[in-house]
């Protein structure tokens, strides 16, 4: 059994083919929070290993983590830093994906589980693509179902207004890793399902330019709030309630020019959103790419956003003096309008191995350098003229100039 | 013109300009793919970056999606 094993794995090394890659990278992300809290700081590890097997079959595992420490604003009022508590997570997740290639067609069909202490993600997926005649047009469709859970307590039989928050004390339970456990009185696992689809098309417009338009669309069903976050409404702080059903889409597009004179390129990217929370949102991406010699690729890049509130987030204010919108309450920043902007470039590095492979082993190997800096600004969902408290504080992130800082450092190589 | 009316126009609108230049569908020979094979213009060309990218982005704004499913460049899968 072990040699017939054995030679598999031989068979599967010997005819894989150049195209195997390997690719390693480590995000960190520094966001700046108010009032003495402290910050969020999340580092985000990455490893992903593909091979080809044989002409028609890819095989590509991957791994990725968060570790996450920082301070959370688990209560939303007026001011919600002076609640704030500090906590850490760490989340796992894995993939696996199978693909079949043709000479103008791919499909792949990908598996992924995550797991941390309150949330747990279960995902099938699938993703083909295929060239049109004249190979100038790449036509692609992409579905993935999520079978989630998050933790939270048990408490279905309350009213809304009485429910309250999860806290870091209250046990979330799992068996085999990524099947929750309910604690009968304490703790319950509640589904979240999201059904996701993806439409693109990529179309090569002259000998330097392309175009890409991409359709998206996603259903989600369950418990969607976060379980730890509360709302002050008149001398009460219960649970965050937003609704279980939330349909929602957005439409891309993006333009690639090559500017051969300078070895450079200019990317234009620019998506319109909405969904039926009343999100509506849009943001313009403008960067150009330079080539500094074979070796060299720099690339610089600015994006702006805005977006609406959701159809019943109040600030905290009104809130807590005039009672909720409607059934709902949140305290989530992503559901408040707001502005954002970055601007960053990256570093490339790209040393190919001409006659001898780099380092013994890769035709190509890429090392990357990435840094963002990023921007963000409330804005009043009401009116502000009747609210003494403003908003400044009524999210935990700072005021300051940079709001949050994004480094990534990658290693990417073809064998 | 509200943002429903607007969102319309703005899908009616690429919807028109693509179907255009799909018309085009020969207008790139092969021997002229040389700069679109570059890296620089393949669609999310660091799987890694993007998906980094889009987990701090979901974390901090309210939209979702609309990254491609990568490609681009040659035009060849």
């Amino acid at each position: 059994m072990q040699l017939r094993l054995t030679c598999l794995l031989l068979l599967a090394t010997s005819v894989a083919s150049a195209e195997d890659r390997a690719e390693v990278s480590t995000t960190l992300f520094a966001e700046q929070r108010d009032g003495g809290q402290g910050g969020l700081t999340v580092v985000h590890p990455q490893a992903e290993v593909g091979t080809d097997i044989g002409r028609h079959v890819t095989f590509d595992l991957g791994y990725a983590a968060d570790a996450v420490s920082g301070a959370t604003a688990t209560t939303f009022q007026v001011d919600a830093t002076t609640a704030a508590t500090t906590f850490t997570d760490l989340r796992h997740e894995g993939r696996l994906a199978l693909g079949f290639q043709g000479r103008r067609s791919r499909i792949v069909f990908s598996g992924t589980v995550g797991t941390e202490r309150d949330y747990i993600t279960r995902q099938v997926g699938g993703a083909a693509s295929i060239d049109l005649p004249g190979r100038n047009t790449t036509v692609g469709l992409a579905y993935n179902h999520n079978f989630d859970i998050t933790c939270d307590k048990d408490q279905a039989l309350l009213m809304p207004l009485e429910r309250r928050a999860l806290t870091g004390m209250d046990e979330c339970a799992k068996t085999g890793l990524i099947l929750g456990k309910d604690v009968a009185g304490m703790t319950v696992w509640r589904p979240v399902s999201i059904d996701t689809v993806q439409a693109t098309l990529t179309q090569n417009v002259s000998p330097t330019m392309n175009f890409q338009l991409a359709l998206y669309g996603q259903i989600l069903e369950g418990f969607q709030s976060n379980p730890y976050r509360r709302v002050r409404i008149g001398g009460n702080s219960p649970q965050e309630h937003i609704p279980d059903t939330r349909a929602r889409w957005s439409i891309t597009a993006r333009v690639n020019q090559f500017l051969p004179a300078l070895k450079a390129a200019v990317h234009v990217n620019a998506r319109f959103y909405d969904d039926t929370w009343r999100v509506i949102g849009g943001d313009l991406e403008l960067a150009y790419s330079q080539y500094i010699g074979n070796a060299l690729l720099v690339r610089f890049r600015a994006r702006a956003y805005q977006q609406s509130a959701a159809k019943f987030f109040k600030d905290a204010f009104f809130y807590e003096t005039e009672s909720t919108a409607g059934e709902y309450f949140t305290g989530d920043r992503e559901l408040s309008p707001v502005r954002s902007a970055i601007a960053g470039a990256k570093l490339t590095l790209i040393t190919v191995g001409e006659e001898n492979p780099v380092w013994g082993l890769f035709d190509k190997l890429q090392f990357n350098l990435k840094g963002d800096l990023m921007w963000l600004v409330p804005i009043a969902a009401d009116r502000p003229e009747d609210n003494p408290a403003g908003i400044d504080k009524q999210f935990l992130n700072g005021n300051g100039l940079i709001d949050a800082v994004v480094l990534q450092l990658g290693l990417l190589g073809n064998y | 013109m509200d943002w429903r009316s607007f969102s319309k126009l703005v899908l009616f609108g690429v919807l028109v300009g693509v179907l255009a230049m799909g018309c085009g569908r020969n207008a790139v020979r092969a021997s002229e793919k040389q700069f679109l094979a570059d890296q620089v213009m393949t669609f999310d060309n660091d799987p890694q970056e993007s998906s980094a990218e889009d987990h701090v982005l979901t974390n901090r704004e309210g939209a979702a999606g609309g990254k491609g499913a990568g490609g681009g460049g040659c035009g060849c899968n």
